[in-house]
């Protein structure tokens, strides 16, 4: 088949999505398939942009190219699917958050006038057409899917995806925390320092990078963290592989997360994880003491979470172990048979 | 967000006015709702969308319909048909010219001229004899900046009249179980017929269709509730089929507490009607609420019911046998009347959730309140960059932009 994998690009950002995206396309054409990533620069604001933008992708002519007919499309994240085509199916990663449950919170984008909140209202309108023409429609989490179904009444498939490729293995607990997580605000690694300077066992690295690493910077160094938080940016595939490997345990509490892949990158490590009880998708595949433990989003908690799987390392191995058996279910050879089924 | 609320209100006797009663509380916890007093004719300072519930009876409607007329704003549809409201406002005022202008503006000359024959008293007034093949809803479509409806029938309507605004469509919402005891009526079944009695309920076809089940099922009784419309002779039908004596239960218009009693006793409720002014049955959401299982008439709103919820008759030949049909299918199986009650009570916490249904409202508020002021921004943003790369206006590439822009419902 030809597949077009479509993917809004926020210049010079690289995160989940679109680790997900290149991993697709690769993983497609393994398959044998003729695949290929179609990609369209999104700015979001100010105003209406949000909507301009979205717009470029409905002007895009993908029914074939150079003269050869593409087969099917599959659209990713807002406003990727907002394309046209015969055959469009989604495997939606998320919506535009602001104009959903991220509305009213400091993570929101429109205001009380009502111009933004008509704004807001376009924006959902939109989603109900462009979702609403999908031939198929899937979700990565339930997460992802409850809130369509909420926002838009539309039902999706849940059908979560692998995470990236890197050399997974398990080695013995070294006795840090890992955050992989993108350094945005939405992630929740302060939540994680703050826990550290509470529980004086609990050491940390973060291995990531993103817009929230100053202010995470100036946390650690305020609350006397220099030694035992070390901010490592962003690491190769290697490199992470070693970390996942040789952590205690792996955090991962972003706000009411869509998918997350770290919980499964912890546990092909063979690493339980530590979650939160408002952290979304991430509670579909984190169950507490059976994969990891879920606590209430407060340091005090986390940081005793943290402590506890340091000091139970074979209660950790066992979470971890079990964390394995259902990432290991979670197959690209499965996910692309009912994708393009 | 300030929304001004033009809208019959308690104790005003109307459908629509305890619709509002139950709403307005559940939209007050998502924008500020004002509800301006009887007779206003502009919304207050401040207010950033007037909303303006219009239905078909001119006495409730008329002073709303002033008030859209001086300022535009976002109209929730109860009716369709509104010829009754126009001529409320027109020859019901003493203005039979206004009459005459709104029928020749939306049927034309021809309309014109049938105006004038009734104005002349040579044809009956069409409010009552034909006002399902003239609507005039064309004046409130013209002025209503988007609309709240509560079918796909009238959102049909509303489009094939030309109306090119938001139209959102939303459940009517569904009433809380009252706390009331069901009124003590025997029957076996109790068969419920709300609203006022006469040929456009279909009572004729009713009683005809009771009596045929009454002679297998001599326990059955028929509840008849509501004012008896005049020239409709009830008396005299029900002895012609032999109901006159225990078959049928009457009691004419009932307030809210004796209504829900009433209801709750029934275990059957029929709700019909042909023609069908494009309006919801309130009757029919209470017994959603009530878990009672349904027959209706096969059009409009009622069409649309779930078929787990409602037994629907089409009107024809065969409209008497089949409403007989239904009325023993529910009469003999009480395992089919509990789960269309199940049903119908799920549907009523769900879909007509009044919380669900002021969320979905208040959306549509915000969506036309400041939507124009979007459009404006996203057409002028679109244009400027299409003139930029040289696509003028009236191209075929200036369509294909407006047509793209119109099928995502970006003001195209």
């Amino acid at each position: 088949m030809r597949i077009a994998v479509l993917r809004p690009q926020v210049p010079f950002a690289r995160g989940g999505a679109e680790i997900f995206t290149d991993t697709l396309v690769d993983e497609l054409r393994a398959r044998g398939h003729d695949a290929d990533l179609v990609s369209v620069p999104f700015k979001w604001y100010p105003g209406a942009r949000v909507l301009t933008q979205a717009f470029l992708w409905r002007m895009l002519d993908l029914e074939e190219a150079d003269g050869e007919r593409i087969d099917v499309v599959v659209g990713t994240k807002f406003p990727s699917y907002v394309a046209r085509h015969p055959d469009k199916r989604v495997w939606l990663v998320h919506q535009f958050r602001q104009a959903y449950e991220l509305d009213g919170t400091e993570l929101g984008q429109f205001g009380p006038s009502p111009e933004d909140r008509a704004l807001r209202r376009q924006v959902q309108e939109l989603d109900r057409i462009a979702l609403g023409e999908a031939t198929r429609l899937f979700a990565t989490s339930a997460n992802v899917a409850g809130r369509l179904d909420r926002s838009t009444g539309l039902t999706a498939e849940v059908l979560p995806h692998p995470p990236q490729p890197l050399p997974y293995r398990s080695a013995p607990s070294e006795g840090f925390v890992l955050s992989a997580s993108r350094l945005d605000r939405a992630k929740r690694i302060d939540l994680l320092l703050e826990a550290a300077a509470l529980e004086p066992a609990v050491d940390v690295v973060v291995a990531s990078d993103g817009p929230d690493r100053e202010r995470l910077e100036t946390i650690a160094r305020e609350r006397g963290l220099d030694g035992r938080v070390r901010f490592e940016g962003r690491v190769g595939e290697e490199r992470l592989a070693e970390l996942y490997a040789t952590c205690s345990s792996v955090f991962y509490a972003p706000v009411d997360e869509d998918f997350g892949m770290g919980p499964y990158e912890a546990f092909l490590s063979g690493k339980p994880v530590i979650t939160t009880t408002d952290a979304g998708g991430p509670l579909d595949v984190v169950h507490d003491r059976a994969t990891g433990l879920v606590v209430p989003p407060d340091p005090a908690e986390i940081g005793k979470a943290a402590a506890w799987l340091r000091e139970h390392a074979e209660d950790a191995a066992a979470f971890g172990s079990n964390g394995k058996a259902i990432a290991d279910e979670v197959t690209w050879d499965r996910a692309i048979a009912r994708l393009l089924s | 967000m300030t929304v001004a609320y033009f809208s019959p209100m308690p104790p005003e006797a109307s459908g629509i006015a305890d619709y509002s009663a139950l709403l307005v509380p559940a939209l007050r916890e998502h924008v500020e709702v004002n509800v301006v007093k009887r007779g206003a004719k502009r919304p207050p300072r401040g207010t950033d969308l007037a909303v303006y519930h219009i239905g078909n009876n001119p006495e409730v409607h008329g002073w709303i319909l002033d008030a859209l007329r001086r300022t535009p704003g976002l109209v929730v549809l109860h009716d369709f048909v509104l010829h009754h409201l126009v001529a409320g406002v027109t020859i019901g005022r003493r203005d039979g010219h206004g009459y005459l202008d709104a029928m020749e503006r939306e049927h034309g000359v021809v309309g014109r001229l049938i105006a004038h024959g009734v104005l002349d008293k040579r044809l009956p007034p069409l409010w009552e004899a034909r006002p399902e093949e003239f609507p005039l809803a064309g004046e409130v479509l013209a002025l209503a900046r988007g609309l709240i409806v509560h079918s796909r029938y009238v959102e049909r309507r509303a489009r094939e009249a030309g109306f090119g605004g938001v139209i959102a469509r939303v459940p009517h919402p569904a009433w809380p179980v009252p706390d009331v005891a069901p009124a003590e009526i025997p029957g076996a079944p109790l068969i419920g017929a709300f609203g006022n009695v006469n040929d456009s309920k279909r009572v004729p076809q009713l009683l005809e269709a009771f009596a045929r089940l009454r002679a297998e099922h001599p326990g059955a009784r028929l509840l008849l509730v509501g004012a008896t419309s005049p020239g409709f002779d009830l008396d005299r039908r029900l002895q012609r089929l032999g109901l006159q004596g225990d078959g049928v239960v009457r009691e004419g218009f009932v307030d809210e507490q004796r209504l829900w009693a009433l209801m709750a006793a029934c275990d059957v409720h029929v709700s019909l009607r042909s023609p069908t002014m494009g309006e919801t049955s309130g009757t029919a959401i209470r017994a959603l609420t009530l878990g009672k299982p349904l027959v209706v008439t096969d059009v409009g709103w009622f069409s649309e019911l779930p078929e787990g919820v409602a037994l629907k008759v089409s009107v024809g030949t065969h409209e008497i046998d089949d409403l007989a049909a239904s009325l023993r299918l529910l009469a003999e199986r009480p395992d089919a009347r509990a789960a269309m009650g199940a049903a119908a009570r799920e549907l009523a916490t769900t879909e007509h959730d009044v919380h669900r249904v002021a969320a979905h409202q208040s959306a549509a508020f915000e969506r036309v309140a400041g939507g124009g002021a979007v459009a404006d921004v996203v057409l002028r943003e679109v244009s400027e960059a299409a003139a930029g790369v040289g696509i003028a206006a009236g191209t075929p590439e200036a369509s294909e932009i407006a047509r793209r822009l119109s099928e995502v419902d970006l003001g195209g």
